[in-house]
Parts: C-alpha cells; structure tokens; sequence
C-alpha cells in the first residue's frame, strides 16, 4: 500500500540505481586512475630517453603484432621495451599462444612476427605459400634443455642418447626402474650402467615446442632406425607447466625430467645431468657450452618476419632492425637466454639486411 | 599455491553468490511466520543435534581456516611490490623482467574495467527482460519449461565453451550454415579487442543474471501485483511500478555478482585473444576508441605471471600482487551489492 502511493517514484529509484551503478563503474575505475598524475612513469621516461637515433625515428607509428613462441616471447617484449623507449608512438603487441598457433596465425597474414622455439616445419610453410605470405626466418638466440634429476640422486651423473632413449622412448613403456633401460641402452651403444632405482619421468607436454625439440634431438633418428614411432612413451607426467615439472623433479629422489634450460638453471632442488650425443663425451649444460653448439641438446630461437608487412610499414622495419640490433646483443641475455656468438650475429645481421 | 587460492576464491564467489540470491529470497519467507517455531524441543538434551552443530560450523571453519592461509600467504608474497612500490604497481604495465620498475597491471585494470561495463552495459538490461518476460508475460507452457532448464543449464556450461564461442563470432570470420556471414560481427568488434571479450563475458553471464533476475520477480508478493490490477493498472504499469522496483535489491545484488565472476574470468579471454606478453598500447581509462584495440585484462596478467616465474622467481611476487589488487577489486564489488541490498530492502520496506 505505501508504495502505491506514489507511482512513479519507484521508477526513478530503479533509475538511480542504474546511474548510481554507473557511477560506481566510475568510481572504482578512477580510483585507480586518478593517481596517474604525478607519479605516471609511462610518458615521462618515454620522452627521456636521448633521440640518438635519426629524427625520423622518434615521429614512426604503426601498429605491430607479434605472436608465437611462448619461449621466445619474453625476448619479444624485451625488445619492445627498448624499442618504445626510443620510438613510443608505434604500438606493438606482443602474444605467446605456442609456436604452432604462432604460426597458424602468421599464415593467414594476421601476425607481422612469429616468434618460433623450432624452425619452421615443411607443413607449415606449405600453408604460409598457399596464403601467400613471404617470410625472412632470422635466428636470434639459443635454449638448451636441461635434463634433471633431484639433487639427491647421486647414482647419476651423465645420460647418453642411448640412455634418453631408452629411458623415454617409445620403447620403454611400462619402465617402473631406471635399470629397466639398461638393455636397450646397451644395444644402441650406451654403458647401460643405470642404478636400479625407481624411475619417475617429468616432462612438458605433446602440445609444447620443447616436447617437438626434445624428440627431434633425442628420440627421432634412434626411433627411425629401430622402426618405431616419433614420440615419447605415453606413460610419463606431461605438463603444460615448467613449474609443474620441476615440482614433479624436486618430489621425487630418484626422478628424471627435463625443461627448458633458462628454466632449469634457475631452480632448485634439482641437479642438471651431463649429457652425452654418443660421440663428444659427457658435456655439462653451461652458457658457454650451449652457445659454441658443443652441449648436444640446445636449440635455436627463432623470429619469422613477414616480408611484405616488413616493405609497407616503416614501424615494423625499423623494430627489425633494433631487434638485429639490441635485441641480439642485449635483449636476449637479459631475459635469460643464451647471446648468439659475434660470427652468428652478423651471420644473421646479413640475412635481415639482404633480405630481398 | 597461488592456483589453489585463485580456485578457493571463485568457489567462494559462487558460493556468496548462491548465498545472497537464496537469502533475498529466504529473507522474505523467514519473516512471514518461519521465525516462531515450537520451544519444547529445548526440553529434552539433543545429543546429534549438538553434534550436527558442531559438524557444520567445523566445515565452517575449516573452509575460513583454508582461505585464511591462503590469503595471508598471498598477501605475504605480493608485500615486496606492494608495500614498496603500490602505485608504480598499479600504473605499471606489463613488462619482461619483474625487477622492472615500470612493472604493473594498469593495463589489465583498464581491460577488466571495460569488461565489467560492457557486460553491465548488455548483460544487465538483456538478462533483466528477459527474466520479467518469463517471470510475468509468458505462458507456462512446456516450451517455457523447456526454455527455463536450458537457461539454468546454460549457467553451467564451462567458461571455456564460452571463450570458443566468443572467438568463433566476434574474432574470427566464420559462416554459419554455410552462408550467413558473421564478419560483419568482427569489423564491428575489431577482431581481439576488449569489446569481443566484453560480448563473450556478457553471454557467459547472462544465463546467471536471468537465474538471479527471476528469482528475485518471482519473490514479489502477489498482493503487491493484484493491489495494482485492483485499483487499474495496466501490466505494464504493474510491471513499473510494482515488480521492478520490489525486485531492484535482487536484481542488483544478482547482476553485480555476475560482473565480479566475469572481471575474475581467465580461459575465455585467452580464447577471445587477450595479449598476454608485452603491450605498448596504454590509452587512458576513458578513451573508448581503445575498446577495438588489442587489450589484456587482470586475471590474464596473473597466469601470464604464474608462468614466467618458473624463468624469472620474482614473477610470482608480482603474480601473489596482482591477485591482491583482482581480489580488492572483486571484494569491493560484492560488498557494494551486499550494502546496496540492504539499503534497498530497508527502504522498500
């Protein structure tokens, strides 16, 4: 009854309550805004840095996207940093969905870079010529694997390829031990003196360019020899997560696994095995030794340019070019990864520049 | 143990959410004559009674003990940035390295704040007709019984199958049967772009604010409708002047929890192509042309940096950070639906 007395003030309350939403919409946005004022760093240092670079550069814009590898992605943004810091009118979004979705989407021409922790495979580049799309493929660091164990397993120091295959193959499904690989390891030339130990395996995922890398490099060529399939046994703990496997390495005493090297150098509670290629000896995974190529299993990173995005905007051109730079020689290191030596560098330097 | 405490707290959130939605409901029931129940069973000594008691409120406890823990260590991790640099961390962006001193979630504030106006923009006046078009118009017929579970069904539906759904209309260009185009729906929408991702939020949520919207018109006492039919209204007048405004505090309370799930919401925004790695665009807060340009959002940014502390440790105390300023944003929402329940049920009373 009360209410009915008044009829269309319950039309105006239902209406400040919709305003009265919009501005708390308003509010909870500006609160967090409002202090931009004198403390915002974003156009301050954006307009510091000192414009050594021609004049031309300081006024570029456009728009570039750059996705792929989630590896190589933090190298990436790393360069975009820099590069914004000289140039902050061009806009650059940088993705890491996975090197194959990176490239599904370089292929339709929606991306202008892929970032890519493998070269591109022969499938794909089929799919960028029928769209199409011209690409420069422009080497710009080095990942190695580390392959783990727990930090208290003493009884294992090296692994050979011999060893890794036999471990992790195809082959050795059902493995509960690592001396279970003893006998596979010693056929294909191993010293197959693996403790007999439980045998926990941690490793990324089939959906992840470090499983694609680790198969290339350890399992492939074996498997083609022995006619079995180029995968790695199903029976492991596969994880999308590098956290994930390193917890999985640091959990179990007598666990093995393997991840990205820049993941691996940093953790703890693991030991990084020597790895062995089957004719170099045991060689243990150092920065130096992944960068000279002499530690067997390291892999290179990769950013595919599109040609044609790269002649019709200046921006993306000129990001290139700070990438060969910069990118190279400082980028890389500080987020992690292994520098290029001086002869790649300007081995890569030259294919960018000569670029037809 | 940051993952834990990101589940924890969306199971909280529906929970509080069941919870105001029944209690708006409950509360009206519970004065209507719930309250005076029989005395006598106080005479005799009820064993399992005490029992069942004790059983419930340690389930209570145990569920607060859990999300104790978990906040306080969240909160211990995000202290360093936090605590030394909070607003440098909250006008910073996304960055490479978390020693970064530009490193922050501006960006990602700026994302989840369109987002939730997007979806209370669309969500909010779609999901409200339609609940009063079932609620009062509709005849009960099999086909609105059948309409009714496929909304309820809709509500729990994985959020990822909205996140495709998102990505099939608004970011790529698909044809649906073969020949009605949709790329009309991504020139509008500009492909990823925080206007694809607030559609996709929106038709997540919009079964919850139905549900919600419903209850709530349902829970307007007849007397209320037929006093107004009595003295002439029409029903839309009815609608006006009686449902609504009866209905505001649960409609209300129900649409504001619906935006903090969707603000919270990760696997659809990675779908819909929310840039997770390095973003120079930065506009400010209310430069709407940004709505069709690559965007990131909140909870993006705490898995981007869930992932990269494995490369770079300092990332997870900025991750722990970031969930701090999710869960402060989140918190401040609900609270505000629950004040503003209360103020609307006290005076419509």
């Amino acid at each position: 009854m009360l209410c009915l007395k008044l009829r269309l003030r319950p039309v105006l309350q239902f209406l400040a309550v919709a305003v009265g939403f919009a501005l708390l919409l308003g509010a909870c946005g500006s609160s967090d805004s409002e202090p931009t004022g004198p403390a915002d760093p974003e156009p301050s240092v954006a307009a510091a840095p000192t414009p050594d670079e021609s004049s031309d550069t300081a006024t570029l814009s456009g728009e570039i996207f750059v996705s792929g590898s989630s590896t190589v992605e933090p190298i990436s943004v790393r360069v975009q940093e820099l590069f914004n810091d000289v140039n902050p009118n061009v806009d650059i979004a940088v993705d890491g969905p996975g090197t194959g979705d990176g490239f599904a989407l370089f292929c339709t021409g929606e991306t202008d870079i892929s970032n890519a922790s493998r070269a591109i495979k022969s499938s794909e580049a089929e799919e960028c010529a029928a769209q199409g799309v011209n690409y420069v493929e422009l080497q710009v660091g080095i990942d190695g694997l580390g392959v783990m164990t727990n930090a208290n397993n003493a009884a294992v120091e090296c692994v050979s390829f011999a060893d890794l295959y036999a471990l992790t193959g195809p082959e050795a499904t059902g493995y509960q031990s690592w001396a279970d690989a003893n006998a596979v390891s010693a056929e294909l030339g191993g010293a197959g003196n693996l403790p007999d130990a439980p045998l926990d395996i941690f490793g990324p995922g089939e959906e992840s360019g470090t499983f694609d890398t680790y198969v290339e490099l350890v399992i492939e060529k074996t498997a083609e020899a022995r006619g079995q399939a180029h995968t790695t046994r199903p029976d492991y703990n596969p994880s999308g997560d590098d956290n994930v496997i390193l917890g999985g390495i640091t959990g179990a005493d007598t666990s093995l696994g393997w991840v990205g090297y820049a993941f691996a150098s940093n953790a703890a509670g693991v030991k990084l095995l020597d790895v062995d290629d089957g004719e170099s000896g045991c060689v243990a995974a150092t920065p130096a030794s992944i960068a000279s190529g002499e530690y067997p299993l390291s892999r290179p990173l990769f950013i595919y340019v599109n040609s044609a995005k790269a002649a019709s905007n200046p921006g993306l051109e000129a990001f290139v070019d700070f990438y060969m730079a910069d990118g190279l020689d400082r980028a890389v290191a500080e987020v992690g990864y292994v520098e290029l030596t001086e002869a790649a560098k300007s081995d890569v330097r030259a294919v960018w520049t000569g670029r037809s | 143990m940051i993952v834990l405490l990101l589940v924890f707290v969306s199971s909280i959130e529906r929970a509080v959410m069941a919870f105001t939605t029944v209690g708006a409901v409950a509360r009206g029931g519970a004065r209507r004559g719930l309250v005076g129940t029989s005395g006598f069973a106080k005479l005799r000594t009820d064993i399992a009674g005490g029992l069942f008691k004790f059983l419930i409120l340690s389930a209570l406890l145990a569920s607060l003990l859990i999300l104790g823990v978990l906040l306080i260590d969240t909160i211990v991790s995000g202290w360093s940035q936090l605590s030394t640099r909070f607003w440098d961390f909250l006008n910073g962006s996304l960055r490479s390295r978390s020693i970064d001193d530009r490193l922050g979630v501006q960006q990602g504030l700026y994302g989840s704040f369109w987002i939730g106006a997007i979806v209370a923009c669309t969500a909010f006046p779609i999901g409200v007709g339609a609940a009063i078009y079932l609620e009062e118009y509709a005849l009960r017929s099999r086909l609105t019984a059948t309409l009714e579970l496929v909304i309820r069904n809709l509500a729990g539906v994985p959020s990822v199958v909205y996140g495709l759904l998102g990505l099939f209309l608004f970011v790529e260009r698909n044809t649906i049967f073969g020949f009605i185009g949709l790329g009309w729906l991504v020139d509008a929408t500009g492909g990823r772009s925080v206007l694809s991702a607030g559609l996709t939020l929106s038709v997540l949520v919009l079964p919850i604010v139905i549900i919600t919207a419903q209850e709530a018109v349902r829970a307007v006492p007849v007397q209320l409708k037929e006093g107004a039919y009595g003295l002439g209204a029409t029903k839309s007048e009815m609608v006006r002047t009686q449902v609504l405004p009866y209905a505001a505090p649960g409609i209300l309370t129900g649409t504001l929890l619906a935006m903090s799930r969707a603000i919270g919401e990760a696997a659809p925004l990675i779908l819909v192509g929310a840039i997770s790695g390095g973003l120079t665009n930065n506009p400010e807060l209310w430069d709407a042309s940004a709505l069709r340009e690559k965007f990131t959002a909140l909870p993006i940014i705490i898995v981007e940096w869930v992932s990269e502390r494995g490369r770079d440790p300092g990332f997870a105390d900025a991750a722990a950070a970031a969930i701090v300023v999710l869960l402060a944003l989140v918190l401040l929402l609900n609270m505000t639906a629950i004040l503003l329940r209360n103020y609307f049920e006290r005076k419509r009373d």
